[in-house]
């Protein structure tokens, strides 16, 4: 017999009870919603970063305001725009090596 | 009694019950040595260490002299570390029953602290090979699939030890002494010993023995190698070659280069080791700076690297036992199985992200302020691109593919309680070495250096949570707008294309002209015997040309000339 979640419709009885208090997680308006954390985050820590500048300013902390905002945001996207053209130039087949899987046959304790 | 214990390494002791692991048959008691050892040998660093260099164990073997101990600030925090890790191993091994696995780990983790406990490059030298030829072991219990990068790994690392070796050998002769203090690269041998650790310590292009070895390692053992063999390289570069200028821009490229491998690999364990490398750039990289601050930001780094990236191995192998595999396409949604090591990794990746009240936070920021202290503004760049690329492939593309992201439907059991236990004590040592009240102030006090650094001031907290804010940001934005790549399997290149593809290539391609130049020459040899042995034939038989009626006045020259020619050669050889 399931004991189904009332709101994500998921089998209780399978789900880990100290997990089952967090699975709004899986919800997917939390999903959605999650861009506006680090959103607000950024521009908090941006306007406080006026009340606290760097005591040992770097040359581009003087140009832009919020400048490792811009640093951390473009150095992100940079390295996960550079994942397609990476993968099309240096993926190939599982076994390409021909050394097998690093899976485990079977999973037990 | 005590006066002999003080001038014995501790690693010895760890190594004699290594050995002496592989003969009891009897689970509980080689789990109980295993526990204990590094206990025993974190409590004999205790009893030998009084603030001042310590040099014991002297040994004369001819006319070389090898100090087997030397205990100084620089070396205790590691041999502190090594004690503390193995501790937490043993506790995530407990439910493995594997002889070899415990008595490899025991060897392994004894050679690590006796080699930096070394005082010699000698006594170094014999702990290098030790630690890797222990160590093999731990990759080959990953199964079939590891024999191969278990050998290449051994390969790697026994070349690494004879460059150690002729390196150091070149040394002593110049100096008159193996001692075992700063070299820089202007000693004879220093280049040489420089490449040695370079491989160790995963230097580019040198690095690749890393995820090769390490994914394929067995659960436990990928946790364990992740501990010491490149934190043994480290502390001898620290020793070795702080302050040179070379070690920064290795450093900062070693920072930089494994995030782009990262960022497209798809088995978390090689992420992981490619997240080792990178953060193996920020301490080399400290190395090459070479101030106080710098240092001691590398010998702080080394200890929260051990826990957290010890803690993340320990996530993903939880994730390894329960469901077979690490690859990130094939994971997703684990939270609602496994919260508690969701939880543990969580704060893993937190830490090696350098979120505030982790401990990444109070000791990567020493090496990047030393780097802008230093004034190097590109070096400080990178290392600040690098701290964005943690973000990505630790900080959130473990935990996020992993727990998170699309249901993978798999319901699984949450990790057995040794793995939980020794993830908790792990997860508690990342919140401790960072905590602002009697933490982080702890682990500074264990540095080679007196420390004049505040972590917690208004301008580092706000601009790291920018720089960190930012990151999440872009995830959620490239993640909306679909730009985000999938995870996908394949085997992803690197420069170990080189010898595992090329070279083995050209290897064969060689050993099969060679087989056809062989069969060539032996048709040739054949052709050229059987032609002389008909004309010989043709000319001596009875049947031959010899024996055939000829003018009698043809031997009689042939005899003639041949008499003529025996004469000659006589008479120019008693000359």
């Amino acid at each position: 017999m399931s004991d189904e979640h009332p709101h994500t419709h998921e089998d209780l009885t399978k789900i880990h009870p100290l997990a089952v208090p967090f699975l709004w997680l899986a919800n997917p308006k939390v999903e959605r919603g999650f861009i506006w954390i680090p959103l607000i985050g950024m521009i908090i820590t941006i306007l406080l970063g006026l009340v606290y500048p760097q005591k040992h300013p770097a040359p581009w902390d003087k140009l832009f305001f919020g400048s490792w905002a811009v640093i951390g945001f473009f150095a992100y996207s940079f390295v996960v725009m550079s994942a397609e053209p990476l993968f099309k130039l240096l993926a190939r087949d599982e076994d390409y090596y021909g050394e097998g899987s690093t899976d485990l046959e079977i999973a037990d304790e | 009694m005590s006066d002999l214990m003080m001038q014995i390494n501790p690693g010895f002791v760890v190594i004699l019950l290594g050995v002496l692991c592989a003969l009891i048959p009897v689970n509980p008691v080689r789990k109980f040595l295993v526990t204990t050892a590094p206990i025993l040998a974190g409590i004999m660093i205790f009893q030998n260490y009084t603030s001042h260099e310590v040099i014991a164990g002297v040994i004369q073997v001819g006319p070389t002299k090898l100090t087997t101990l030397r205990i100084d600030p620089l070396s205790m925090i590691w041999g502190y570390l090594f004690c503390l890790a193995g501790v937490l191993n043993a506790i995530y091994a407990f439910h493995e029953r594997c002889k070899i696995t415990d008595s490899s780990a025991l060897i392994y983790m004894g050679a690590a602290i006796a080699g930096v406990f070394a005082g010699d490059l000698l006594t170094l030298f014999i702990f290098w090979e030790m630690a890797a030829i222990s160590s093999v072991f731990l990759v080959w219990k990953g199964g079939e699939g590891s024999f191969a990068a278990g050998v290449r790994y051994l390969a790697i690392h026994v070349l690494s030890g004879v460059l150690l070796l002729a390196g150091a050998v070149i040394y002593g002769r110049a100096k008159g002494s193996f001692d075992f203090g700063y070299i820089g690269l202007d000693a004879p041998g220093a280049w040489l010993m420089l490449i040695a650790m370079g491989i160790k310590c995963g230097f580019p292009f040198l690095h690749n023995w890393i995820q090769d070895a390490y994914p394929k390692a067995s659960i436990t053992g990928t946790v364990i190698l992740s501990a010491f063999t490149t934190k043994l390289a480290l502390y001898a570069l620290a020793r070795g070659f702080p302050g040179t200028d070379l070690l920064i821009y290795i450093g900062a490229i070693m920072t930089c280069f494994p995030v782009f491998f990262a960022v497209i690999e798809n088995d978390l364990r090689r992420v992981l080791s490619y997240s080792l490398n990178n953060q193996l750039g920020f301490m080399v990289c400290g190395i090459g700076i070479g101030s106080e601050l710098a240092l001691n930001g590398v010998a702080a780094h080394v200890v929260a690297d051990v826990i957290f990236k010890g803690l993340l191995f320990m996530s993903m192998g939880a994730v390894m036992l329960r469901v077979g595999t690490t690859k990130a396409s094939e994971l997703g949604g684990l939270f609602r199985s496994m919260p508690l090591t969701t939880l543990f990794c969580l704060i893993g990746a937190g830490s090696i992200a350098a979120f505030p009240l982790l401990s990444a936070f109070v000791t990567k920021s020493m090496i990047i302020t030393a780097a802008l202290d230093n004034g190097n503004l590109v070096v400080m760049m990178m290392l600040l691109f690098a701290s964005a690329g943690v973000m990505e492939h630790s900080g959130i593309k473990v935990p996020y593919f992993t727990f998170f992201a699309h249901d993978s439907g798999k319901r699984v059991k949450e990790a057995p309680w040794n793995m939980l236990v020794a993830m908790g004590l792990a997860s508690v040592l990342c919140i401790f070495f960072a905590f602002p009240w009697g933490g982080y102030q702890f682990l500074y006090s264990l540095l080679p250096y007196d420390v004049d650094y505040h972590p917690y001031t208004g301008d580092h907290v706000v601009f790291q949570m920018q720089l960190l804010f930012a990151a999440m940001l872009a995830f959620a934005f490239l993640k909306r707008i679909g730009a985000y790549p999938d995870e996908r399997r394949a085997e992803i290149l690197d420069f170990d294309w080189s010898y595992r593809r090329l070279g083995k290539n050209v290897m064969v391609w060689i050993d099969v002209m060679w087989t056809r130049l062989s069969a060539h020459v032996g048709n040739i040899r054949s052709k050229v015997i059987k032609s002389s042995g008909r004309k010989l034939f043709q000319f001596f038989s009875p049947a031959g040309g010899f024996s055939a009626a000829a003018p009698s006045g043809l031997p009689v020259i042939l005899v003639g000339a041949m008499l003529v020619l025996a004469l000659c050669v006589i008479y120019i050889g008693a000359q």
